[in-house]
């Protein structure tokens, strides 16, 4: 015998909810969905009339499924909202290039303009360069520090209020498995806040799809037929998160209501008076968010363009050696410069 | 999709990634000198991160580590009832090896308390074999003059006997365990229900203060398991050297929090101990590690512990760093005393949202309204529980946690 919808609207159940157990057929999941990100955004206050919102698209499921989800809810409950889609792009050939191929088609499809910032203008350095010269053992550090930015410099060019990012429930609570694991206290306070940033300097970011499970936005993107791109990055994986991850999943399975439930830990976490915690100011160089002067996307920049590309990675000591190093070398080769001339 | 964010670097950008470990360390059993004194022995103790180090050199770590836990908070007044609670674990072991060691110190150096030790037999949610009473009777002749204890799990603590008078008789099955669907249920409600009995038997032996042996690893494990459980606003007093949350003001201590495994199996070997119990063997553990969060979690950080030392350290210290997420003008939750939470956690709105939205299905967009307020009247349920214990309440059914 067929198991009836939950709902009780008559329909075969087409799905069992990971989120909650409940058989529900497709319709009565669609409403249940939508209705629950209608609710996050409503509750957290996360958006104002006529607020002008960046949707960061990759391409891929969370970020279709956003696109998708705010444009409808957008014209449903009039929030009075101006869209807009925000993709960088990376300059990994074989990866990003198709995956944006994805987001023009969400262009077209929602009608959404699009705007696409690319690390070529804005660091004059494409990720297939930057692993040509660091190898494929700390690629990720460079991808991610400069996706954070160019997001806020793409932002910043938009003129937008807030940035909608594709975060959801299961990253978040990722993340705060991430952060426990390598006693992040700074990460694991903020990690858990559906919005982050948005002081005098910085433009705020917002997680509509928070308490979404992934398994639920790609029953979604299924059932709804949303055209998304799932392909993994060319370049290694990072294997730090990885840990995380597998471990949520194999959590998930034993009590699929874990990924809320670590959600609602990362939020109740108290640190004790002693903990530093970091300021969060403006690079003297670049003027976006840092914690730390100058910003890590400068210092990574720095040491491309010096020839030294580990420079950005581990110790600031260490760097710092470096450079002195180079500094040197330069000041030596240019005296024998001079002692040549003499001659 | 590459999900990598921010999050994922550090001040020192990727590089603090798990790296797996490989030192040479164990117990040598060759001639050598002590590095720390100098003296040549014929069995020399390798840890991890520490030089080769002679069997008194090693003792001397070790035992420093659990007075300089109980020294450097001055947790423990001077002649303080102290409860040992043994349950038979290679750590509970070294626990009450230590303690009568530091009892039978000269004046100067003694550990002023007055210990008992008990142990409780959990077999009527174990299963398995009874009690071990040779071992234990060993135990305690081996230590006087400590008093030895039995009592039984699930069982009132006028159930409390001296060993030399326990006979163990046919125990009931634990009814209320039992109604427990999932294993993840039972084994937070057995760990709940074991304080209370620490609790109520430290009370009728007027102890104030229970000591228990949990070691790094098993709070680094513990503290990821009160994170998946959603009991994080506790998680701090679950790893913590002091938990106040017993009943009656007993106060519950880990003065081996700060040794690792490494260490526990090299002071058995240096003190020939022999545990009751091997290590994995708690309630629930032989059902594998699918089998419930606590036993994936455990199992996780034992692979850690294996191939990652430093992270379980981390996990550890992280724990150090969070402290219990209180309020003064708030009860504590019914069962575990735990601290409620001050506001309506927007996180457990929409958990029971989700579940309104379910039941509500298309006719939604007439009644969105009311599927938040059915959300909120069940959170409002003034059941004094918390969010894990609620957890717990869901699934007993009709019968009441507390």
């Amino acid at each position: 015998m067929p198991v009836t919808c939950k709902s009780k609207c008559g329909k075969a159940a087409a799905l069992k909810r990971p989120k909650t157990g409940d058989a529900l057929c497709k319709e009565c999941f669609f409403a249940a969905f939508e209705a629950e990100i209608h609710h996050t955004i409503t509750s957290s206050k996360l958006f104002r009339r006529g607020e002008k919102v960046a949707v960061a698209a990759s391409g891929g499921k969370d970020s279709t499924v956003l696109a998708h989800v705010m444009k409808l809810l957008n014209e449903r409950h009039d929030y009075g909202l101006d869209l807009v889609l925000l993709s960088i792009d990376e300059g990994i050939t074989g990866y990003r290039d198709d995956s944006l191929e994805t987001v023009k088609r969400n262009r077209d499809d929602y009608k959404m303009p699009l705007k696409i910032l690319s690390y070529e203008e804005l660091y004059g350095w494409t990720m297939d360069r930057i692993v040509s010269q660091i190898g494929r053992s700390n690629n990720c550090t460079f991808c991610g520090v400069f996706r954070r930015q160019a997001l806020d410099r793409g932002a910043k060019l938009l003129c937008v209020d807030s940035i909608a990012t594709g975060h959801n429930a299961d990253d978040i609570a990722e993340t705060v498995l991430m952060n426990v694991l390598r006693g992040d206290t700074a990460r694991l306070r903020r990690c858990t806040d559906i919005r982050t940033g948005g002081g005098e300097d910085s433009i705020p970011r917002v997680k509509p799809l928070k308490y979404s499970y992934e398994k639920e936005i790609v029953m979604y993107a299924h059932y709804k037929k949303l055209v998304y791109f799932s392909t993994e990055c060319v370049f290694a994986p990072n294997a730090y998160r990885g840990h995380a991850r597998a471990f949520l999943k194999d959590l998930e399975k034993v009590r699929p209501s874990v990924i809320m439930d670590i959600i609602y830990s990362g939020e109740q976490l108290r640190f004790k008076d002693t903990v530093k915690i970091p300021v969060r100011g403006t690079c003297n160089r670049c003027g976006f968010i840092s914690s730390q002067q100058p910003c890590k996307a400068c210092v990574l920049l720095e040491g491309l363009n010096r020839g030294l590309p580990k420079l950005g990675i581990g110790k600031k000591s260490k760097g710092d050696r470096m450079i002195a190093r180079q500094d040197q070398e330069l000041a030596l080769r240019e005296r024998a410069n001079l002692v040549k001339n003499d001659f | 999709m590459c999900s990598i964010g921010e999050d994922d670097f550090g001040d020192e950008g990727a590089a603090h990634a798990m790296v797996a470990e490989s030192l040479p360390t164990g117990i040598l059993i060759s001639l050598g000198d002590c590095s720390k004194c100098g003296v040549a022995s014929n069995e020399l103790y390798k840890l991890n991160f520490r030089v080769a180090e002679c069997h008194d050199c090693f003792l001397i770590h070790c035992r420093h580590k659990f007075r300089a836990a109980l020294g450097a908070a001055k947790v423990l007044p001077r002649n303080a009832d102290v409860l040992l609670s043994l349950d038979g674990s290679a750590e509970s072991l070294v626990l009450l090896d230590m303690l009568h060691f530091a009892q039978t110190q000269n004046t100067f150096r003694r550990l002023h308390c007055n210990a008992r030790v008990v142990y409780i037999d959990d077999q009527s949610v174990h299963g398995g074999e009874s009690i071990n009473l040779h071992a234990l009777q060993a135990l305690s002749k081996r230590y006087e003059p400590l008093e030895f204890y039995v009592t039984e799990f699930g069982a009132s603590p006028c159930s409390l006997q001296r060993l030399e008078e326990y006979s163990p008789a046919a125990k009931e099955p634990h009814t209320k365990l039992n109604k427990l669907r999932s294993l993840t249920a039972r084994q937070d409600y057995q760990q709940q229900q074991l304080k209370h009995l620490l609790a109520s038997v430290a009370q009728r032996l007027c102890c104030s203060h229970v000591f228990e042996s949990r070691i790094s690893g098993d709070l680094a494990s513990q503290l990821l398991t009160a994170i998946a459980l959603g009991r994080g606003g506790s998680a701090a007093l679950d790893v913590a050297l002091l938990d106040d949350r017993l009943a009656a003001g007993v106060k519950l201590l880990r003065p081996l929090r700060d040794l690792n495994e490494q260490e526990v199996r090299f002071y058995l070997h240096a003190r020939q101990l022999k545990p009751l119990r091997q290590s994995g063997s708690s309630y629930g553990q032989e059902r594998g590690p699918t089998a419930s969060l606590q036993n994936l979690t455990y199992a996780f950080v034992h692979n850690l512990q294996q191939n990652y030392p430093a992270t379980v350290s981390t996990v550890f210290r992280t724990g150090d760093k969070i402290i219990a997420n209180a309020h003064e003008e708030l009860d504590s939750c019914a069962h575990c005393q735990s601290p409620l939470d001050a506001k309506l956690s927007d996180t457990l709105l929409a958990i029971e949202y989700s579940r309104a939205v379910s039941e509500a299905g298309v006719g939604l967009s007439e009644n969105g309204d009311d599927s938040e307020r059915l959300a909120k009247q069940r959170l409002a349920v003034k059941d004094g529980l918390c969010h894990a214990c609620r957890c717990i309440q869901l699934e007993l059914g009709s019968d009441l946690l507390t």
